[in-house]
């Protein structure tokens, strides 16, 4: 039987755009449900 | 070994060896903190100036955050060298280019995106051509490797150092083309940044015209944005939509390449296009499209509209301080001069024949 991938190596299988998509997915939940209300510039 | 900016295809791969997912993560602090350290200081700079300038009713060039932060970034990556504790932190500007593009997306809403896009797509098939086939044709002239020619070829056409990244594995080429493309690449990318802005103001060119030509002209995603950005901040959002539109084609580019040279059998054979063009196709791309849809089903408020295109701003910064550390003359200069003057050449070349695109475009079209 082989090996069961780890748990590193799977989440490594995601390319840096995926990361960089995943990443901003993120932040705009976090200004769409209200968590992060103001950025300043 | 030279290793010159863009060729960490990966930060989260590439990081330091440390044992453990903390120890890991601590292993960008240091880069991360220089990164953040350089854009602050350039958006202090402008700030600053502009302040003292207002407050003694002087009439100071307007210099804009960006070239600040790459110029700081230049000035520190080529008088020191950074130590070793720093380099997986500052090889992440890529990573932030990308989600500050994605971002962006909330700044465009959808018809926008369509109409812009759809002339974009138009000249980059127009530019995408043009630069191959000037490109390919300049290495013959100047006996360039054929690869090596593919490679630079690729570069100018698309996407700079991501597309020769895409291209290095499909074509087979060895490590020391790839290198070589990469540093005149940058090389180029580093004048495109000064030469410009300058042109664009001596032609009294619209900040949307602009940031269509900078989008269209400028190899590297960063150093494109950063052109467009250093002009105006509008024309540093147009050309993330240009550039966006022309990165999207990387994957018939390369695709084209690969089967070219594996039909020469030099080159693996390419087993199951339709996989290749979705295995080459820039994610973020699609994360732009999927944020500018939400905008456009008014899922943002307009602060929270405001609040993400700050966000957006805040990765840009930081990729522009990597843009800067990461530039080494020195090094991209050791790559030969025979790449150097092809890329050159073609470069200047394609910059004339994609501002007479984007004179062209805004006669018909009104950019």
């Amino acid at each position: 039987m082989s090996p069961q991938p780890s748990r590193t190596l799977t989440a490594r299988r995601l390319s840096l755009d995926s990361w960089a998509v995943l990443l901003a997915f993120l932040l705009a939940a976090l200004v769409r449900i209200g968590l992060v209300k103001v950025v300043p510039w | 070994m030279v290793t010159p900016a863009g060729t960490t295809p990966d930060p989260f791969l590439d990081g330091p060896a440390q044992p453990g997912f903390l120890g890991r993560v601590a292993g960008y602090v240091p880069g991360l903190a220089l990164l953040a350290g350089v854009g602050w200081l350039g958006k202090l700079l402008e700030q600053t100036i502009n302040g003292y300038g207002k407050a003694h009713h002087l009439l100071l060039p307007n210099i804009e955050y960006v070239l600040w932060a790459i110029l700081i970034g230049l000035v520190i990556g080529n008088l020191f060298t950074l130590p070793k504790v720093f380099e997986a932190g500052v090889g992440t500007y890529e990573f932030w280019l990308k989600v500050g593009i994605v971002l962006l997306g909330a700044r465009f809403v959808l018809g926008d995106v369509l109409k812009l896009g759809g002339i974009s797509l138009i000249l980059v098939v127009v530019e995408i051509a043009g630069a191959l086939s000037l490109m390919l044709w300049l290495g013959k002239v100047f006996g360039l490797k054929p690869k090596l020619a593919s490679l630079l070829a690729v570069g100018t056409a698309v996407c700079g150092v991501s597309a020769i990244i895409a291209a290095r594995g499909s074509i087979d080429s060895d490590d020391e083309d790839s290198a070589v493309a990469i540093a005149a690449i940058l090389a180029l990318g580093a004048f495109a940044l000064v030469f410009f802005p300058l042109i664009g103001h001596a032609l009294h060119m619209s900040d949307r015209a602009f940031g269509v030509w900078t989008g269209l002209a400028v190899d590297n995603t960063a150093e494109a944005i950063a052109s467009g950005a250093i002009y105006s901040d509008t024309a540093g959002k147009i050309s993330v939509l240009v550039k966006t539109a022309r990165n999207a084609m990387i994957g018939f580019v390369v695709l084209g390449f690969a089967i070219y040279w594996s039909r020469r059998g030099l080159a693996r054979k390419v087993e199951g296009k339709a996989a290749f063009l979705v295995e080459k196709f820039p994610k973020f791309v699609l994360g732009f499209l999927a944020i500018s849809v939400l905008l456009s089903a008014h899922l943002f408020s307009k602060p929270q509209v405001a609040a993400l295109g700050n966000l957006s701003k805040w990765a840009f910064l930081l990729t522009f301080a990597g843009v800067g550390l990461r530039t080494n003359f020195r090094k991209l200069f050791q790559q030969g001069l025979r790449p150097l003057v092809v890329g050159a050449l073609g470069e200047l070349l394609i910059a004339f024949l994609t501002l007479g695109l984007v004179i062209g475009a805004n006669a018909v079209w009104g950019l």
